[in-house]
């Protein structure tokens, strides 16, 4: 999708400040997805005397590490210059496997959990090959791929999908530990690594590179195909993870349980102001954007409105988010600050 | 590469004859046109009823929504974005029909003129909201169409209403009991497609497509060309919602839905680049109609349906990959 | 060269698609075409109800006068629009199907009807005429399970209503029904109301999401997907609550658990019944072969109605002597187990309904010849009509609380 851009556009409007601007942008963003996050807590009070308690907190951000932990792949992606629609196949595909294979008979064999997440990589490196070597758009190559898989799991089950789910991913949703649920345990250290994978390693940064200019990044040294394969096999294992949580969260896989996680995954990402061109955006941004979207989501759906109300409060709320993390509200804002 | 395709035709004398060939071949729709007439003729050795007139009219019926929902999706491709708010202008024209049906011929006209407008006001929030807040379109458009969709549910909670007898009889018809028409709604799009590709305005979105940098420094006004462009691709959705609801007669909040994800795929399969600047509106709507008519042929074909998906999705990639070789190779690259 | 390659693919398929067809010609040409078309598989209530058709239909003697064939076609009414004219084209003797559209579909169902085809709809209806509709819909599931949801309340508290599908005709009719109840008693009050999509996973984080906001809730009224509504209050620990919900097979466990009552859950176990399609395709081959003369109409399916103290396990694969759930060992919790009836389907057991297998030694057992009449649901079972003055009277449970 990116290699026919051109160069000078991205540069033109970047100008030579891109190190600082990330730097900046980083933490502006991360700081006004979470004031805003606070500034809906509170008002939630209003709503439901028993909002904005700790107990909500919890449960919210329970919910969130599912969303958190997509976004992470979704975002790599997106930063790669892609785009991956196979998150809702990779989820079942995950939840699916986990239950038919560990789930039933098995259930203690929690070693065969990386062997699945190894087989949704490999969907991911599939998606990519087609994309990076055949040339199809990423849209239409994770797209193809997602009927694919969603198709294989329908005969593969024959329609019922069978099993119950394994106690490794029981323990790691129910749990508690240190007074907190498990799932926030996970999620405070999958965002520690996570941010560490994106921003601070060797790697994250040739994802930056491939994903402004992919000619350029091959000039300067890149391996190129390396950083526009493995944000796909990265994402694919994310969506098999998410949807062996999801098995430990409720006990069962169904056959569409990840079709309500990409437009999500997508609009956390980009709330958290992330390019959906590529080449931008941090994983603390993409971290907030998850969590306000699903404070969101337990605020409106507290608020016993009609369901069209809700759904056009909840758009509007994305659109005054993007509104908000404008690229010129930042250069802005950042011309005050020096 | 900056400009209408028709200007950059212009082949080297010397090449020879068989290379023109191939390349009027691969150029625009005439691939795509080749795959589908292939798609037709298995068709029909199977399913010997697919050569009556009937059975061609409710082929097209059926492909009609999808086509010129592609072709408006195209518009938005061609200059470099995308545009998810199709989904939920399509809900709220399906919904509108539904709700206040207006009988009789006359009915009809204001019925479409109000699709016109719906779309138009959504494609000119689409238009202000990228062209001139600078967001970027998928997430404005994302953002929009969950507004939409809010917008339909709020006006039909539950799908009913029943769309007026006129639209819904007259325009799945055949005249004189052979052209449908569908089909003529279809050509009607296509010669304003035509006549738009010979406008300065076509012309710029082909330019902003492939390089907006460029195009701004040769002198257009990328904002409003932008703009123009959205606008216009929500008027098409419109007609498409108008269609959409002669086809089912009755009304559905989430009419639009299944339809977003297929305008992709119809546009890409017609070799418009999803990074904007090549292609056109004529293979978007073939490539609609190859995506229908595989439906037909794979049922046709008795492959058992839990493994269709899988066929889908082999030739959808398929497709993609062997017409940009193609391209490349009408290219001379 | 390249083109080469998309030919050689093409000539593939269609090669492939020869073969099938000309296996499919050879076969008995006085055989029933019978199309099966659901709108999506993938869960467990879509699939049970498929698999019961399969089944029957290799039960003798069908098995040597039915040639069944499935088509899934997504959630989209436009595909299924394209799948019904393609059976039509085919010579289909009969549609069965569960359709996603009450409206959507009138047009072409029509213009089967006038070329012969059968048309049997299971569970969700449609508003043309020449069409059979078999569904409990009209048997009174919201207002009955919201009436003995009251009762149990005591006719006050908080409730919450866990809904279906946004913009579903079903979960209206259901929502409308429970409503003419709920407004009666000024003591209760709904404090949340989310859609579930008549799933588990999402029925759970819904619930989750409400109760953070009203952790007093004294009530649940859930449609299908109620099992996860039970996970979630397990899940934040403390008490259960009133609640009523579809027929799952965890469900029904709970309801009669002891320990599970002890937390305070009680209910009632209610709502849609795989076991309709088994019953449409029963009808629809009688009339086939001759065997009932019947002009299309509304059929009702009766409604289950299972409260807690009525579970009752059972020792083999069928319903016998009453029992209307199964161990968790035998079925996942997510089994929908109304898929069985001693009295219209007796051909059936479990695996019946997980696999699509035959019962050995089983064959065709002919239906009770009466059928019930449904009655009006406008929009949804007929159009331009009237409903029933009484469209909401309780018919399986009296108001043991005044308003």
């Amino acid at each position: 999708m990116t290699q026919e851009q051109t160069p000078e556009t991205r540069f033109a409007q970047q100008g030579d400040s891109r190190g600082s601007a990330r730097v900046s942008r980083e933490t502006i963003s991360a700081i006004a997805v979470a004031i805003l996050c606070m500034i809906l807590l509170i008002s939630a009070r209003f709503v439901s005397a028993s909002l904005g308690s700790w107990a909500q907190v919890e449960t919210v951000l329970v919910l969130s590490s599912f969303l958190v932990v997509l976004s992470f792949g979704q975002g790599l992606v997106i930063l790669s210059g892609g785009l991956d629609l196979s998150l809702p196949a990779t989820i079942t595909l995950g939840g699916i496997l986990a239950t038919s294979i560990v789930g039933s008979g098995n259930p203690e064999a929690w070693w065969l959990l990386p062997a699945i997440l190894m087989v949704c990589a490999a969907t991911g490196i599939v998606s990519a090959v087609g994309i990076v070597w055949l040339n199809v758009p990423p849209f239409i190559m994770t797209m193809a791929m997602s009927i694919i898989i969603t198709s294989g799991l329908l005969g593969y089950t024959m329609g019922t999908p069978r099993g119950a789910a394994p106690e490794a991913a029981v323990a790691l949703m129910k749990e508690r530990l240190l007074g907190m649920p498990a799932p926030v345990i996970f999620l405070i250290v999958f965002v520690i690594l996570g941010w560490l994978f994106q921003s601070r390693s060797i790697f994250g940064r040739y994802l930056y590179a491939v994903g402004t200019n992919v000619e350029a990044s091959r000039i300067a040294g890149v391996p190129v195909n390396l950083a526009r394969i493995l944000p796909y096999a990265v994402s694919a294992a994310c969506g098999g993870f998410v949807g062996i949580m999801l098995v430990g969260y409720s006990n069962g896989a169904t056959l569409r349980m990840g079709d309500s996680y990409l437009l999500p995954s997508i609009a956390a990402v980009v709330i958290g102001g992330s390019s959906i061109l590529g080449g931008r955006g941090t994983f603390l941004g993409t971290v907030g954007g998850a969590i306000l979207l699903t404070t969101l989501g337990t605020i409106i759906s507290a608020l016993g409105l009609e369901f069209g109300l809700r759904t056009i409060i909840e758009g509007s709320i994305v659109l005054v988010a993007l509104l908000l993390l404008r690229e010129e509200l930042f250069q802005r804002l950042r011309s005050m600050l020096r | 590469m900056t400009t209408v395709p028709q200007t950059h035709a212009a082949p080297q004398r010397e090449r020879s004859q068989a290379m023109s060939m191939v390349e009027r071949l691969t150029r625009g729709p005439s691939l795509i046109i080749c795959i589908y007439l292939l798609l037709y003729g298995l068709y029909a050795l199977q399913q010997p009823k697919a050569l009556s007139a009937s059975a061609i009219a409710s082929l097209l019926n059926n492909s009609v929504p999808l086509a010129i929902a592609a072709a408006g999706q195209t518009l938005v491709v061609l200059s470099r974005g995308f545009d998810l708010s199709l989904a939920g202008v399509i809900s709220i024209c399906n919904v509108v029909l539904a709700v206040y049906p207006i009988e009789g011929p006359g009915g009809a006209l204001l019925s479409f003129l109000i699709c016109l407008a719906i779309g138009g006001l959504v494609g000119a929030v689409n238009g202000w909201l990228v062209a001139y807040l600078k967001l970027q379109s998928i997430a404005a458009t994302l953002a929009v169409m969950i507004i939409c969709q809010g917008i339909a549910l709020v006006i039909l909670d539950a799908p009913g209403g029943q769309v007026s007898e006129w639209i819904s009889y007259e325009m799945t018809d055949r005249l004189w009991h052979i052209i449908p028409v569908s089909g003529l709604v279809i050509a009607a799009l296509a010669v304003v497609w035509a006549i738009t590709l010979r406008t300065n305005f076509g012309a710029s979105l082909y330019a902003i497509g492939a390089d907006e940098h460029a195009a701004a420094l040769s002198g257009i006004n990328t904002r409003r060309v932008r703009l123009i462009t959205f606008v216009g691709a929500g008027m098409i959705y419109g007609v498409a919602g108008f269609m959409l609801s002669a086809q089912t007669a009755t009304g559905n909040p989430t009419a639009g839905t299944p339809l977003l994800l297929l305008s992709f795929a119809a546009v890409a399969l017609g070799g418009t680049s999803l990074s904007g600047g090549r292609g056109g509106v004529f293979a978007s709507i073939v490539g609609a109609a190859v995506l229908m008519l595989l439906q037909k042929v794979l049922f046709s074909s008795g492959v058992s349906s839990f493994y269709t998906g899988l066929f889908q999705g082999v030739i959808l990639i398929l497709a993609v990959v062997v017409s940009g070789l193609l391209t490349r190779i009408g290219e001379g690259k | 060269m390249k083109m080469k390659n998309l030919f050689a693919a093409l000539a593939g398929v269609a090669m492939a698609t020869g073969l099938i067809a000309g296996t499919a010609q050879a076969a008995d040409s006085k055989k029933f075409k019978i199309y099966l078309s659901l709108s999506y598989s993938g869960n467990a209530w879509q699939s049970e109800a498929a698999n019961i058709v399969k089944a029957l239909a290799k039960t003798p003697p069908y098995d040597q006068t039915v040639e069944l064939k499935e088509v899934i076609t997504g959630t989209d009414p436009q595909a299924q629009i394209s799948a019904y004219e393609s059976m039509i084209d085919d010579g289909a003797a009969g549609i069965i199907s569960f359709p996603i559209s009450s409206n959507a579909l009138n047009r072409t169902i029509k213009r089967g009807c006038d070329e012969g085809v059968l048309f049997f709809m299971y569970d969700a209806t449609v508003t043309e005429k020449c069409a059979y509709n078999v569904s409990y819909l009209s048997s009174g599931f919201g207002e009955n399970s919201a009436q003995a949801l009251v009762n149990a309340l005591g006719g006050k508290g908080k409730i919450f209503l866990s809904r279906g599908v946004p913009g579903n005709s079903v979960d209206q009719r259901h929502t409308d029904g429970a409503m003419s109840v709920f407004k009666k008693y000024p003591g209760i009050q709904v404090v949340s109301e989310y859609y579930s999509y008549w799933d588990d996973r999402t029925t759970q984080q819904e619930t989750a999401k409400a109760l953070t906001a009203h952790p007093d809730v004294n009530g649940i009224w859930a449609q299908a997907g109620e099992y996860g509504a039970i996970q979630a209050l397990l899940d934040r620990g403390g008490d259960l609550v009133a609640m009523t919900g579809e027929n799952s097979n965890g469900f029904r466990l709970a309801l009669a658990d002891p320990a599970m009552q002890k937390k305070g859950l009680k209910g009632v176990s209610a709502g849609s019944p795989p076991a309709q399609s088994g019953y449409a395709f029963k009808l629809m081959m009688e009339i086939l072969t001759k065997k009932r003369t019947m002009k299309p109409m509304n059929i009702e399916y009766p409604l289950p109605w299972v409260p807690a103290d009525k579970v009752k396990v059972c020792q083999g694969d069928k319903f016998e002597n009453g029992c209307n759930v199964f161990s968790e060992k035998r079925v996942p919790s997510s089994f929908v187990t109304e898929v069985l009836n001693p009295d219209l389907l007796p051909e059936l057991n479990i695996d019946s309904a997980l696999n699509g297998t035959p019962v050995a030694g089983a064959t065709i057992q002919p239906l009770p010849a009466d059928v019930k009449q449904a009655a009006n649901e406008p929009g949804i079972n007929c159009n331009n009509c009237q409903p029933a003055a009484d469209q909401y009277k309780l018919t399986k449970v009296e108001a043991t609380v005044k308003p």
